[in-house]
């Protein structure tokens, strides 16, 4: 791994900057990552309804679609009322029609987890109902559950690398630094780890965590899971990264000056490691999503009634729900992929950015 | 160049597979060997030509093809082809019928049966089948060291002590057996007992290794059964295919061999989803198990695709609710002995008989019917569903969907929202909450429980649905009893009969969910020392005005206490090709190919 | 070399030990055993339950079940029996192994066909529109969840019929002939083999991509190209040759981790290979079963690493010399 001898005045930072901005899909990646993140955020404020609000009289109801034109006439933006038709069916009643209201008053929440609040972006008088995307099979809101469900799937991610990153730095620079037999100790122990093909670990360690704990600490215990498969790759490749640059002149003034093994891990070695780190993190991220989605498949994901993009996303998978329902598979099948998509342009761009290799003006 | 010449052979595979693979080339049947002297008549609606093949799906390969040792229903199902018993199960009666046995005698005092077996009756491989085959299965399944689990039905409980049928062979072609204590399931338990060919499973036994023989890596022309059919090949996770046995001395009502189909092919379709697309491209002929949401599909395509969408009735297999009523049986974890498992405030609602039926009253079976039902279901409030024609009891009542006597009843009891946040409390301010848990394999289960959490809410009581996978329910709820409420289910036995289920009836039983294994003679309340005592009347008496007297009397009881709360069961509708005569779907296990050896193919020129 | 081979062959003896008591301990950890889901059957009693239970060995304390299990594998090759089906583990786990690894393989060449020749149009029309396209195509792949690309081709292929809907082999796959037999197990295999194959393809692309663009950066290029070699002889005889090296050592790794990977391929296309047999086991919590196929999965991996270093050794006479 390469330190970059930037050009005197230019910062490294800086330098990452304007090449990531030379390619357009990384930063059309970038900029919908921010969205994506801050629409989570923004969840209940911008969902018109609960996670889990059923409507009896709403299953499978279509998306209802936006209308400006009433009987030739333009109007604000509205929806028409439905009534249950035979069967799954429902029929548009054109008598009524319920103008799109912004900030209503719904059910309340927490705005970030703290603000106590209850506005939502926009709704429709009850008994009427605004489904952008349309409803699941007990008339809950798609696109509300799209957004409560990318808090989970989205930030899988970064709770996911938060842990297995932090592992893998620590032994892998632990391990790098210090040699011997606490080298060969954790060496060993990540072979053993890597040994076992990452599936068949993942589905023995599903029955190990009882499901029956509520949401919350389902969901971190899922993402430990995938966390302690991911561990092990990344601290083999930081041992050997750290066996490198543990030679290096600086590192043994430190040594000299009488800093700390710790300190000179921490603060000269591993942050070395930071561009190929951050690039790994950016790959490793979608990994995670897409693990989710295999867990609710084995069954043993984020369960429902909270909603997740996985667990939506296997649950829609029938054939007469693509045939009937598609938006029930359409919103979590796309969702998905854009993340997914977005995080693997970002990344790219990130990693030619970061590698002095691909820039123009770096060596050849 | 290379890779053109490789393009050219691939092209010509493949066109040779299409030319080379047109079918199946069928030899016409003859039947070569001499019919027995004493045969089964077999009564069907058509008489049919020989030959054909049907083809159905299922969910996973069988694990073993040894009757006895087998536990799990992917081997039973082909199991119940290859061996049969004494006596058979009527699907459509529930009577007992003849199989191996021609006719029976019991005895006066009800314990005793004295079997005739049919002469001339032979093994796959033609060897007869005679009383030292009967006697023989019987051993194997009596064995203490072996103890297959279907040696329970043939164990009863007499004054507190385990005690097995005794059984002899008088001659070849007699069998007796005779319980410790009058039975009305006699006949069916002893035909839980599958025939075995002694001569080539004797020397196995006698040495230990019975549980390893006739397993799945066992040569299909070295499995010798009992059955209509034979083993003709299998592949782990792809299919098995059974073929005729040619000594089977069952007829038609002319006088010709059964069975019709020369073969049936158990595919491998793992997915419900998948098995349907399998079905529509004609890989398939019938489909024993579909989600009622694509009923409508069925219905629309049957006539184009040329198969039949059968109306099954309602579906023998309940879902219910319960509640753990649990007490520990000796201090541990800093309980006493007879204090209950769930923590005492919550025990005083769940463990209240009107707290039981308010929950009860705030359930609207009708939306749990219209949605993940879709419209396919009937409700149910009893064991014996209303598919079931000689036990179905339409007189028994359980609390129907009232919130507002719900919500009277829950005041009743003290219950009341004192901080307005929807949720009731008790007096001491606890709100009242519990969770309930189902299994996350079934999908139906999860949207019943998500309804149920919205019907409760409605009513001002918190539940919250909680999935497991199957083990660790079964383990929770049988085994450590820590869980508060719990949505399950009962399937059906064969015969479909109330005695079948004294694990579920009696208070000593490991399957009574809401208490289970209680300790003999001393039932946690009154109303289960009733039904205890009405189900040992219910299974010794032969008399059957008097067994639906005691039903109805036991089912009342659990309906009024509430000990299971019932919801919706879902009618059923199979799909299979109208290629076929002879089919009759049943709800009970075995949907399709309960007669398969009736089911005949109908040639293009009718039948001959 | 011998001792290389020979060290890393003892090296994995205590490696597969650790692996079989992580597995077993895991498989502890999870509530309930094998007969769980027989205590839900009403008729079954609990005493045909505890003696099923002594007859397994499921009554011992784990770390006795462990020791004994470790005994019948030292002293008696014997790897434990299925509980289900009362066979040897091997003898259950031998033909999904089979099937898995002809998936594996099918996968592994659907990668490498495309990857290369894929990665040489990219790289040889830099940063024009092929290149960004296929970049683009390959993400595309990488972002959709295999859950669902499998359904989608399933779904494909019910509707079109051109491919069976999952499976091995036709219901009449005996009555071919040798030829149609392996066009047979082709069309099955196709689908199949296309979800689990493309996933790497997006690495392998620019991998090869990458490789290639180093190597016609060397001197020895720009050499050839000044003695007048036309320029797809440079490309195929000399850069493409060494620009592959590296990447063949790849296909070691490749092949051990496709084992693992054909997992939801394989439930939903309904191939009979090990990744359901585990699945199955797993879920019936067949324990000596789940520890056999794990095992059996984990030599494939270590195997396919080995390879992966010979093959680096032959190649790269550098490295052969530590």
């Amino acid at each position: 791994m390469s330190e970059a001898a930037a050009p005197a005045g230019v910062s490294p930072g800086r330098l990452v900057w304007r090449q990531l901005r030379r390619s357009p899909l990384a930063v059309a990646g970038g900029v919908l990552l921010l969205l994506l993140y801050a629409a989570a955020a923004l969840a209940p404020f911008l969902a018109p309804y609960a996670e889990n609000d059923i409507d009896r009289d709403r299953f499978f109801h279509p998306p209802t679609p936006i209308r400006v034109r009433d009987e030739g006439r333009w109007r604000a933006p509205f929806v028409y009322a439905t009534q249950r038709g035979p069967g799954q069916s429902h029929v548009t009643d054109r008598t009524r029609a319920l103008p799109l209201r912004w900030f209503v008053r719904g059910a309340p929440y927490r705005l970030l987890g703290v603000l106590p609040a209850d506005r939502h972006l926009f709704g429709v008088d009850a008994p009427g109902r605004v489904f952008l995307i349309g409803a699941d099979e007990l008339g809950r809101d798609v696109w509300s559950r799209l957004l409560y469900g990318a808090q989970v799937s989205l930030t899988v991610g970064l709770v996911g690398i938060a842990i297995s990153f932090s592992l893998g730095l620590l032994l892998g620079g632990v391990s790098g630094y210090f040699g011997g037999w606490v080298d060969a100790l954790i060496m060993r122990g990540t072979e053993l780890l890597l040994s076992i093909p990452g599936l068949y670990l993942l589905v023995a360690l599903r029955g190990v965590f009882p499901l029956d704990l509520p949401s919350q600490q389902t969901y971190l215990a899922i993402v430990a899971i995938l966390a302690l498969l991911g561990w092990a790759g990344l601290a083999r490749i930081i041992r050997g990264m750290v066996l490198s640059l543990r030679e290096a002149e600086y590192v043994i003034a430190a040594r000299a000056l009488g800093a700390s093994s710790l300190r000179i891990i921490a603060r000269h070695i591993l942050p070395n490691t930071l561009s190929f780190t951050i690039v790994a993190a950016s790959v490793a991220i979608p990994g995670y999503i897409l693990g989710e989605v295999f867990l609710s498949f084995l069954g043993v994901g984020v369960q429902p009634p909270a909603a997740s993009w996985g667990n939506m996303l296997i649950a829609a998978r029938s054939q007469r729900v693509l045939t009937s329902f598609p938006w029930m598979l359409v919103g979590p099948g796309v969702a998905i992929f854009v993340t997914v998509m977005a995080f693997n342009f970002f990344g790219d761009g990130l990693r030619d950015a970061l590698d002095p290799r691909r820039r123009p003006e770096g060596r050849a | 160049m290379r890779s053109r010449e490789l393009l050219v052979w691939v092209a010509l595979a493949l066109l040779a597979a299409g030319c080379g693979g047109g079918g199946v080339r069928e030899k016409p049947y003859v039947d070569r060997l001499p019919l027995p002297p004493d045969t089964m008549t077999v009564t069907a609606d058509e008489v049919g030509p020989h030959g054909g093949r049907f083809v159905v799906g299922a969910t996973s390969s069988p694990k073993t093809f040894n009757p006895i040792m087998s536990n799990e229903t992917s081997s039973n199902e082909i199991l119940q082809h290859l061996f049969i018993s004494l006596t058979d199960v009527d699907y459509r009666t529930q009577a007992d019928i003849p199989m191996l046995a021609r006719s029976w005698e019991v005895s006066p005092d009800g314990r005793t049966v004295t079997y005739h077996l049919r002469r001339g009756a032979c093994f796959s491989d033609g060897r007869p089948i005679t009383t030292a085959d009967v006697l023989f299965s019987y051993d194997v399944v009596m064995d203490p060291t072996l103890h297959p689990s279907m040696q329970d039905a043939l164990v009863m409980e007499v004054g507190g002590k385990r005690v097995a049928y005794t059984y002899s062979a008088p001659d070849s072609y007699t069998f007796v057996i005779r319980a410790p204590g009058p039975d009305a399931l006699l006949l069916p338990h002893a035909a839980n007992v599958r025939i075995v060919p002694r001569h080539v499973l004797e020397p196995a036994f006698r040495t230990g290794a019975f549980a390893s023989r006739y397993t799945t890596a066992t040569a299909p022309e070295s499995l010798v059964t009992s059955g209509p059919w034979r083993l003709k090949s299998y592949l782990e996770n792809q299919q098995t295919v059974l073929e005729r046995n040619p000594w089977w001395f069952g007829v038609d009502a002319r006088g010709r061999r059964l069975p019709y189909l020369d073969q049936i092919v158990f595919r491998v379709a793992r997915d419900q989803d998948v098995a349907a697309q399998m079905f529509h491209a004609g890989e398939l002929d019938g489909l024993d198990n579909v989600k009622p949401e694509d009923y409508p599909r069925y219905e629309a395509d049957a006539r184009t695709k040329g198969f039949t969408l059968h109306d099954v009735g309602p579906s023998f297999n309940t879902n219910f609710v319960f509640f753990n009523l649990n007490r520990h049986r000796r201090a541990e974890q800093g309980r006493r002995a007879g204090d209950p498992r769930v923590e005492p405030h919550k025990f005083a609602w769940l463990g209240n008989r009107d707290f039981r039926r308010a929950v009860s009253h705030a359930i609207d079976r009708a939306a749990i019917i219209r949605g993940p039902f879709y419209g396919h279901g009937v409700k149910t409030w009893s064991i014996m569903t209303s598919g079931n024609p000689r036990w179905y009891d339409s007189t028994l009542t359980a609390p129907d969907f009232d919130p507002d006597r719900a919500r009277a009843m829950l005041d009743g009891l003290g219950l009341r929202d004192r901080d307005g946040d929807g949720v009731r409390e008790d007096a001491a301010g606890r709100p009242v909450s519990f969770t309930l848990l189902y299994n996350s394999d079934n999908k139906l289960r999860e949207s019943i429980a998500a309804l149920l959490q919205d019907d409760l809410a409605r009513v001002g009581i918190r539940m919250i649905p909680t999935g497991l996978d199957f083990s660790t329910l079964v383990t929770r709820t049988r085994h450590d009893l820590q869980y508060e409420a719990c949505l399950g289910g009962l399937g059906s036995a064969v015969p479909s009969d109330p005695g079948m289920g004294a694990n579920f009836w009696k208070s000593t039983g490991i399957t009574h969910y809401w208490d289970v294994r209680q300790p003999p003679g001393r039932p946690d309340t009154p109303a289960e020392a009733r039904m205890n005592a009405l189900f040992e009347e219910h299974v010794a008496t032969h008399d059957l005005a008097r067994r639906m007297a005691t039903f109805h009397e036991m089912s009342q009881i659990l309906n009024d206490e509430c000990f299971v709360v019932w919801l919706p069961t879902v009618v059923l509708r199979l799909p299979v090709s109208s290629r076929f005569g002879n089919v009759q779907p049943s709800p009970m296990p075995h949907r399709i190919l309960w007669n398969a050896d009736r089911i005949f193919r109908r040639s293009a020129a009718g039948p001959g | 070399m011998r001792t290389f081979l020979l060290r890393r062959l003892l090296q994995s003896v205590p490696l597969l030990l650790g692996i079989s008591a992580l597995t077993f301990l895991l498989l502890q950890l999870a509530p309930g055993d094998f007969l769980s889901t027989m205590a839900d059957n009403p008729q079954v009693s609990a005493e045909s339950l505890e003696a099923m239970r002594r007859r397994f060995g499921l009554d011992q304390p784990w770390w006795v079940q462990y020791l004994v299990y470790l005994k019948n594998v030292f002293l008696h090759l014997d790897f434990g029996e299925s509980f289900s089906r009362h066979q040897p583990v091997f003898q259950v786990l031998r033909g999904g192994l089979a099937n898995t690894l002809l998936l594996a393989v099918a996968a592994a060449a659907v990668t490498w066909c495309l990857a290369i020749p894929l990665g040489v149009i990219a790289a040889v029309r830099q940063h024009g529109w092929p290149d960004r396209a296929l970049s683009f195509l390959a993400f595309l792949w990488l972002s959709v969840p295999e859950v669902l690309s499998g359904l989608l081709l399933l779904w494909f292929a019910a509707a079109t019929g051109w491919f069976p809907i999952g499976g091995m082999r036709d219901l009449d796959h005996e009555l071919f002939g040798p030829l149609g037999r392996a066009a047979d197990l082709l069309r099955h295999l196709a689908l199949p083999a296309l979800v689990v194959g493309l996933i790497p393809l997006a690495s392998r692309m620019r991998q090869m991509r990458a490789n290639l663009l180093d190597q016609l950066r060397l001197d020895y290029v720009t050499t050839a190209r000044a003695k007048g070699l036309p320029e797809h002889r440079v490309l195929v005889r000399h850069a493409l040759r060494n620009a592959l090296n590296p990447l063949i050592t790849l296909f070691g790794f490749t092949l051990g981790s496709l084992v693992s990977g054909s997992f939801v391929a394989e439930t939903i296309f309904a191939w009979p290979g090990l990744g359901t047999l585990t699945l199955d086991a797993v879920r019936a919590q067949d324990q000596y079963l789940v520890m056999g196929s794990v095992l059996l999965a984990s030599v494939v991996l270590i195997a396919g690493n080995l390879v992966a270093d010979l093959m680096l050794a032959a190649s790269d006479p550098r490295i052969r010399h530590e």
